[in-house]
């Protein structure tokens, strides 16, 4: 089946950088250069060299245009700690405080490792290594090279990788930490009420798979058939259903909340990233629940192996993000009121920030965005046929996270979700206004026994 | 009739057992309970005779599972989508196809292409286009070595080439007929009297064999025979996957999905929502044991072809909650029941995940 031109990725194509230089220096308000051909291969003529010459000249060209470098005064530097394996900045400035590092008491900026690599490859903070020495200016500066050296394993380095490559697209990442939560605090804990719970539930469900069993001894008899009347498809369907047992999926809040089992680091496969989509808005102290979280695989690590379906499950049952089958992302009031900040709800700590005399003027400069945000998403809602949103369910499945697979550099991502196939009955039910056409004399009336 | 209500009376019934047709019953009429009563006692769901299959060549590796009987390959194509025509695309249709195309002389005309006469001619053009255009980059190359062209000339000349491939491929669209290709058939094809012999049988998959035989009353076969004649006794792997890929099988059945062969998309099975008539497959079902591990290239080859296909692809886990030697005992017992309620399937959705396309 060919796809249509358009379905390629943006992302996936090659930059053409051939008229860039030109664009930004002639005419600013120009449409974007067409891409030239592609060469699949070396042809040996002098005509391709001479087309790959320009092309590598025109972006050299390109990178050598305007006045690259920091100015002093607006330099942020940062200094690592190796101590804690991450980087202080004393005086903060610039763009990402909106999203990266945490600040503490004396208004200097903490960041992780990896963000405090990612924005010195960035050029946006200049490493430093502290000498703790009285006078300040002997700081001695890290190049990239020396901070590469500073990875504690692969791992890490892997983990960096996808980290930039996220946060070059354009997403709001940060570490997966139990603080930011779905879950009520507490829940984890197995209570002893949880605990009698789930062991009733065990004998339950053991003793119902043994009837199930004797029914379907009785169901699958060769004789059975001469037994039992079916008078419509779907009684026949019904069951046939019952002889495979299927995963139980969580598909309410109330049965994620029983089937939740927090991370533990015993299992090979761990969620290491939250993930949120682009938005101006995001609140560094007080995020909403991300909207994907990120598992990162090394592809060839002699000690990780593509996880079995024990490991997704665990992977699974930690998930503590925007579900999206729970509600729609648009519904900013159900999400606060479910969202759990180091033990507390999202929607009081925004009550108790907006209360507050101190942050008066801001609140109330951030008020009007939440209703401009909900009358898009009254837009976006469309009425689907239960047919369609029949269809939708599998394929968009239930509880999800990426995989992000580092191959020698190479990232790619994959959408890891379990679907439940088992709830849904696809047989096909006529319409009430079909139901003429199931009367008229059968074609293969022969067929059955008289 | 139009096509879709042609479709849907003739793929009336998802499952070769049909329900019972009952007269209908009207309460202040005991007449009509009466009716209603002897009808239900006396009809039946199970077929009168049932459908007789052959398995050639018995204990190989790969037997073939065979239903030879034209009515019957008919009932179980329409009844659910069972089984794939020897010599067709899917449904059983050589025999028409042959008799439609040797009767043409007499004919003659605007005849109606069949589906597997319409993808061979698809195939054809597409080659004869791809051969066009390996001939337009031959040329190209040689200009360059040459010399004799600048950059600016090229994107010149292979925009001209380019308008000449579009033109060829608008002039070569419609679909025509070509001669057959059943050169590989053996030569007597038609028996003494010069009638075309019927060399077409249906080939069943073994989890349709047995689905037929042991969730249905359809093939005239047990179980148990079934098991034996088509899996050697001193191979249990053997076994276990087949168990294994049944499950999976009778899971998707059962929830009324028509399951075929997704050999095609490099799959275990695709999933129509009503059969191959009605739409396209929407997913594509790989089946793993639940210890399964492959690696990771297996999974992203296998989702770009089935993604290429705008299919889904849904890793379907089989979990086995006995020991393999106890299913094996039951399986040889021919105790299906027992292993089949021992077993869970939990499936996941695999897809590629593009972040250029989800950020908004």
């Amino acid at each position: 089946m060919s796809l249509p031109a358009n379905d390629l990725e943006e992302d996936e194509v090659m930059q053409d950088w051939s008229s860039i230089a030109k664009l930004a220096n002639d005419s600013p308000l120009a449409a974007l250069p067409r891409r030239g051909e592609k060469d699949y291969e070396p042809d040996g003529t002098d005509l391709q060299e001479l087309l790959l010459y320009r092309a590598r000249d025109a972006m050299y060209s390109t990178l050598e245009q305007g006045v690259r470098g920091a100015v002093v005064k607006s330099r942020v530097v940062a200094y690592y700690d190796p101590q804690s394996h991450s980087a202080v900045v004393p005086k903060p400035r610039g763009n990402f405080l909106q999203t990266m590092g945490e600040s503490d008491a004396q208004g200097a900026l903490w960041l992780e490792f990896f963000e405090f690599m990612y924005l010195a490859e960035r050029g946006t903070v200049t490493p430093c290594w502290k000498r703790h020495d009285d006078n300040n200016d002997g700081d001695i500066p890290l190049s990239i090279e020396d901070m590469y050296a500073l990875f504690k394993d692969q791992q890490e380095m892997d983990n960096f990788a996808i980290y930039s490559q996220l946060k070059r697209l354009g997403f709001i990442v940060q570490l997966a930490s139990p603080a930011l939560s779905l879950y009520p605090p507490g829940l984890a804990a197995s209570s002893p009420v949880r605990t009698a719970s789930n062991a009733l539930h065990r004998v339950l469900s053991t003793v119902s798979h043994y009837r199930m069993t004797l029914f379907n001894g009785f169901m699958y008899n060769q004789w059975s058939w001469y037994v039992r009347r079916y008078t419509s498809s779907p009684q026949i369907y019904e069951s046939l259903n019952k002889l495979i047992q299927c995963a139980a999926v969580p598909h309410t809040a109330h049965q994620l909340y029983n089937d939740y089992s927090p991370q533990d680091s015993s299992q090979s496969l761990n969620i290491t990233f939250n993930v949120w989509k682009p938005n101006p808005a995001f609140k560094k102290k007080l995020p909403e629940l991300p909207d994907f979280q990120v598992a990162t695989y090394n592809k060839n690590s002699t000690q990780q192996s593509f996880p079995t379906y024990k490991e997704l499950q665990a992977v699974f049952r930690s998930l503590d993000y925007k579900f999206s089958f729970l509600a729609r992302d648009s519904d900013t009031e159900f999400w606060d009121n479910n969202t759990y900040i180091d033990g507390e709800l999202r929607s009081a700590k925004l009550e108790a920030l907006q209360s507050n005399p101190r942050n008066k003027g801001k609140a109330k400069a951030s008020k009007p965005a939440p209703p401009a945000k909900k009358m898009k998403g009254k837009k976006k809602q469309r009425t689907v046929s239960p047919q369609v949103e029949q269809m939708r369910r599998p394929k968009n499945g239930y509880r999800s996270f990426l995989l992000a697979v580092m191959d020698n550099g190479i990232i790619s991502f994959a959408k890891i979700s379990e679907a439940d196939f088992g709830s849904e009955d696809v047989w096909y039910k006529p319409a009430p206004g079909q139901k003429n056409n199931t009367a008229k004399p059968q074609r293969q009336t022969s067929k059955i026994a008289a | 009739m139009s096509k879709r209500t042609a479709n849907a009376l003739r793929y009336k019934y998802p499952l070769p057992v049909h329900p019972l047709v009952l007269p209908e019953l009207i309460v202040h009429n005991p007449i009509s309970w009466a009716v209603w009563l002897y009808q239900y006692v006396r009809q039946c769901n199970a077929l009168a005779e049932r459908i007789s299959v052959t398995i050639t060549p018995e204990g190989n590796a790969f037997p073939h599972i065979e239903v030879r009987d034209p009515t019957d390959m008919m009932y179980l194509w329409d009844n659910g989508f069972f089984g794939t025509g020897q010599l067709s695309r899917s449904e059983p249709t050589w025999f028409e196809r042959k008799q439609l195309e040797l009767s043409k002389d007499t004919v003659g005309g605007g005849k109606q292409l069949s589906l597997e006469q319409i993808t061979r001619s698809r195939r054809q053009q597409r080659q004869e286009f791809k051969q066009q255009r390996e001939k337009v980059e031959a040329e190209l190359l040689a200009l360059r070595q040459q010399g004799v062209i600048t950059p600016e000339e090229e994107s010149k000349v292979l925009e001209r080439e380019r308008e000449k491939l579009r033109a060829y491929r608008e002039s070569h669209s419609s679909l025509k007929e070509l001669p057959g290709d059943d050169t590989s058939l053996p030569d007597d094809i038609f028996d003494d009297e010069g009638n075309l012999r019927r060399l077409e049988a249906l080939e069943l998959l073994p989890v349709e064999a047995l689905f037929l035989t042991y969730a249905l009353p359809i093939l005239d076969i047990s179980p148990k025979e079934l098991i034996d004649s088509i899996i050697s006794s001193d191979d249990p792997a053997a076994l276990d996957r087949l168990l294994m890929h049944y499950t999976a099988y009778h899971h998707y059945r059962s929830q009324g999905w028509c399951v075929r062969s997704g050999i095609k998309f490099g799959c275990d099975y695709i999933l129509y929502k009503r059969g191959p008539p009605f739409q396209h497959a929407e997913f594509c079902v790989q089946v793993l044991d639940s210890e399964d591990s492959k690696p990771y290239t297996w999974y992203a080859s296998t989702a770009r072809v089935c993604g290429g296909a705008s299919k889904t692809l849904i890793l379907c886990y089989v979990t086995r909650n006995s020991s393999p030697e106890q299913t094996r005992r039951w399986a040889a017992d021919g105790k299906l029941a027992d292993v089949l309620s021992s077993m869970s399937v939990g499936e996941v959705v695999y897809r590629r995940w593009v972040p250029g396309r989800n950020r908004d």
